[in-house]
């Protein structure tokens, strides 16, 4: 469908072909809102209202918009931000879409909301003719600019994403910053730190610009310089009092040199300048979890279930921390209760199997085998018939109550193929040793562990080895025998798609193949982001592709 | 027995400040309709009406600046620079002000460098700027212009108007001569106090914003000048 916004036809025409959707809970701004609409040269036909999320989302979904004005306070329910998040979470609107969020004032909340989900424009109450329309064209002109660079960045194809925001950048001055900021982020994506951090270096060294210096703070995380990172990081802080997202940073960083309590006070001081956080109070309740400040958990969870009540983008996360914190504190009914409220708001296998799991750790942990015997019975079937894709952290959890309860040989089962997915993260190999240890498993199960690393080893190699000789088919065989046995090994899935572009470019490009090559690169990226690999080899297989 | 509590209004000033600016938005919208339907131009009602959009404007200005103090005060503020195109952010102050310049029949002249583009937080300076410009809408006798220029690597923004010019104390003291109320003027020292210190947010290479006060200018009446790195 086409967006007249889009098509660049006169500016006149430009709002008057367009469709509106006026959201406020307020009937009076409503009605003002829909004559400022009608005075830009709106059609009044064209212009629908809403007063609350479900209307909005209703309508969404029956009728294309072109241009949004939503406000962000609600009143009870949903605010704007959370409309825009189900919207974009449910694909109501489409990238040519202009949301605008209407608010009263600046607050840390609304500007500085989420980072991947932003609308187009912040519009200050009151809203005017001059304003509105001005900001509509410039929205409209820059999407209009970036239209390739944003089906670039669908499609996962970072190196062309960089190259046309470079083209761009030499000829559009306005947006020459942006353009900056874009690529940067790209290059970072795409595991090219190192140029995004001489790009952040070179614009510092004229002027000071906050996310420049977050961005030189990150590429110093992503090359595992914390320290330079906390450095910098901690002076940014000191400056710039409202950048929430430094203060995010900031707190990750604390937590990966070891510093928990310097994380947490930093978490605290960003929770009291945007307390509607429900990301941010998740992160506050792990990190108590694991430092064992069982009082301070519970609340963040309970925080963040209530935050995150009208959220599209709400987990089940935060009822499985609550219901270990609670268990943890020697409550296992309240515990259970909270797993029993998460079965009811959430659905699928994956879910399931970590209530399972949490359910048999409540029992085991607060003196009741024989009940938590019978559910890792249970949970040994439910994982028999599962192909849900488990992370790691669950994984060990789940495989750590099989073994402790008698479940032993599907609890090392689980815990090979755990090995086999990541076979060269050091981390979670001494996570894996970690578990036996503690269930007294170390002689037999270590070297049960080491025979899985080699051989997972072993079949990485083996189909690259082919593929050096020549024998292509033999080696696509191996590789996708040895990725049913592992289907979440980083590695592995970018080797085969390798493998499979050098076939294909070698003998000719098949549709299904490239289908099942992109799916593996992008299986990769999800596992593991920022690999240079991927953004390499997602770029070979595009060229391919329109061959 | 404990003494009982002192009521404290600053727990309600952000919250009930916030209630006042959505009434306001409302109001505005409204005379600024009534403003467009009354005929002929010149007629009393109309000139009545463009008087009170312009206080019902001023309490909108002093309110958001209020609620913008309180909140750069308890590092609540989201401060967020980005690049400006410099001719497009004073088309937008300009059309603020506008509606109220042409009843009282003032002309307004923009001046702005070509090609020009600024980081800074655009609400703060906007706020700024309109500020001045209503204010210069007072004192002058017929015209306002906003220049808006490079000067020295930093960025000038300057109100002037064609009136009598500051009180020469002011011009020499600055912001420091403006603290307090002072009742005989209905002055409240809050505008001028509230562009120092969202000047002074922006911040580059160990260089402040500023503002300073001049008389004469391309005008000959009272200046206002702001000055960003």
């Amino acid at each position: 469908m086409t967006n007249p916004l889009i098509t660049g036809e006169g500016d006149n025409k430009l709002i008057a072909n367009s469709t509106f959707l006026v959201i406020d809970d307020f009937l009076g701004m409503r009605g003002m809102l829909t004559t400022v609409l009608r005075n830009c040269g709106a059609n009044p036909k064209s212009i629908d209202t809403a007063s609350n999320g479900p209307e909005a989302i209703s309508l969404l979904g029956k009728k294309r918009y072109d241009v949004v004005l939503c406000d962000f306070n609600l009143g009870a329910g949903q605010n704007g931000m959370q409309i825009l998040e189900e919207a974009k979470f449910k694909n109501l609107i489409g990238p040519s879409c202009c949301w605008i969020m209407v608010t009263a004032e600046k607050t840390t909340d609304t500007v500085m909301g989420t980072a991947e989900i932003q609308p187009d424009a912040y519009l200050i109450k009151p809203v005017t003719e001059a304003i509105l329309t001005s900001r509509i064209q410039k929205i409209n002109a820059k999407k209009k600019n970036f239209i390739e660079i944003d089906r670039a960045i669908a499609a996962r194809d970072f190196l062309k994403a960089i190259r046309l925001c470079e083209e761009r950048a030499a000829i559009d001055k306005a947006n020459a910053v942006e353009l900056l900021r874009l690529k940067c982020n790209l290059q970072m994506q795409s595991g090219q730190p190192d140029k995004a951090r001489a790009a952040y270096e070179n614009l510092l060294a004229t002027r000071d610009v906050p996310w420049a210096q977050l961005g030189l703070a990150k590429t110093h995380i992503q090359t595992g310089d914390y320290e330079s990172a906390r450095d910098l990081l901690e002076q940014l802080v000191d400056n710039n009092r409202s950048y929430l997202e430094a203060y995010d940073c900031l707190a990750d960083t604390y937590q990966a040199l070891g510093e928990n309590d310097k994380a947490e006070n930093i978490l605290e001081r960003a929770i009291e300048l945007s307390p509607n956080s429900h990301l941010r109070q998740r992160v506050i309740g792990d990190l108590s979890l694991k430092t064992g400040k069982l009082d301070r958990a519970e609340k963040a969870f309970r925080k963040t279930v209530s935050l995150a009540e009208h959220s599209a983008r709400k987990t089940p996360d935060a009822y499985i921390g609550l219901a270990k914190t609670i268990s943890s504190k020697a409550n296992p009914q309240e515990a259970l209760r909270v797993l029993e409220q998460m079965s009811k708001k959430f659905d699928g296998e994956e879910v399931r199997l970590k209530a399972k799991s949490v359910e048999g750790l409540v029992y085991h942990q607060n003196g009741d085998p024989i009940k938590a015997r019978e559910v890792a019975k249970e949970l040994s079937a439910m994982i028999e018939r599962s192909s849900a894709r488990i992370d790691s952290a669950s994984t060990r959890e789940m495989a750590e109550l099989l073994l402790a309860t008698g479940e032993q040989e599907k609890g090392l089962a689980l815990l090979q193929s755990e090995v086999m997915n990541n076979p060269e993260d050091k981390a979670k190999l001494a996570a894996v040793r970690e578990i036996l240890r503690k269930t007294g498993l170390s002689e037999k199960g270590d070297e049960l562990m080491e025979f899985s690393r080699k051989d997972a080893i072993n079949m990485m190699d083996a189909g690259t080895l082919l593929a050096k000789e020549g024998k292509f088919e033999e080696a696509i065989d191996k590789l996708r025998s040895a990725l049913e046995k592992m289907p979440h090994n980083v590695r592995l899935l970018l080797n085969s798609a390798h493998v499979m572009i050098a076939y294909m470019e070698k003998s000719g490009t098949e549709p299904a193949m490239i289908r099942e090559t992109r799916g593996n690169l992008l299986a990769a990226n999800q596992l593991s982001p920022s690999e240079s690999r991927f953004s390499q080899l997602m770029a070979k297989l595009e060229a391919l592709g329109s061959n | 027995m404990t003494p009982p509590p002192r009521p404290d209004a600053t727990l309600f000033l952000a919250s009930s400040v916030h209630d006042m600016k959505n009434s306001i938005s409302v109001l505005i919208g409204t005379i600024q309709r009534f403003i467009a339907r009354t005929e002929p131009e010149n007629s009393e009602t109309h000139r009545e009406m463009s008087q009170m959009l312009y206080e019902t404007q001023r309490i909108n200005g002093n309110l958001i600046q209020l609620l913008t103090l309180y909140k750069l005060g308890n590092d609540l503020y989201p401060f967020n620079p980005e690049t400006q195109e410099i001719a497009e952010f004073a088309q937008m102050a300009a059309s603020q002000v506008g509606p109220l310049l042409s009843s009282c029949g003032i002309a307004l002249e923009v001046d702005v460098e070509d090609d020009c583009y600024w980081e800074f937080d655009a609400d703060l300076v906007n706020g700024i700027v309109v500020n001045a410009m209503n204010n210069a809408a007072h004192y002058t006798k017929s015209a306002i212009r906003l220049v808006i220029a490079t000067v020295n690597d930093a960025l000038e923004i300057r109100v002037e108007d064609d009136g009598g010019g500051f009180p020469q104390r002011m011009v020499d003291e600055g912001i420091a001569a403006m603290r307090g109320v002072d009742f005989s003027t209905g002055s409240t020292g809050l505008g001028l106090y509230f562009a120092a210190v969202s000047a002074k947010m922006h911040r580059n290479r160990k260089e402040e914003g500023s503002i300073r006060l001049e008389n004469g200018g391309g005008l000959g009446g009272g200046c206002f000048i702001l000055r960003l790195p």
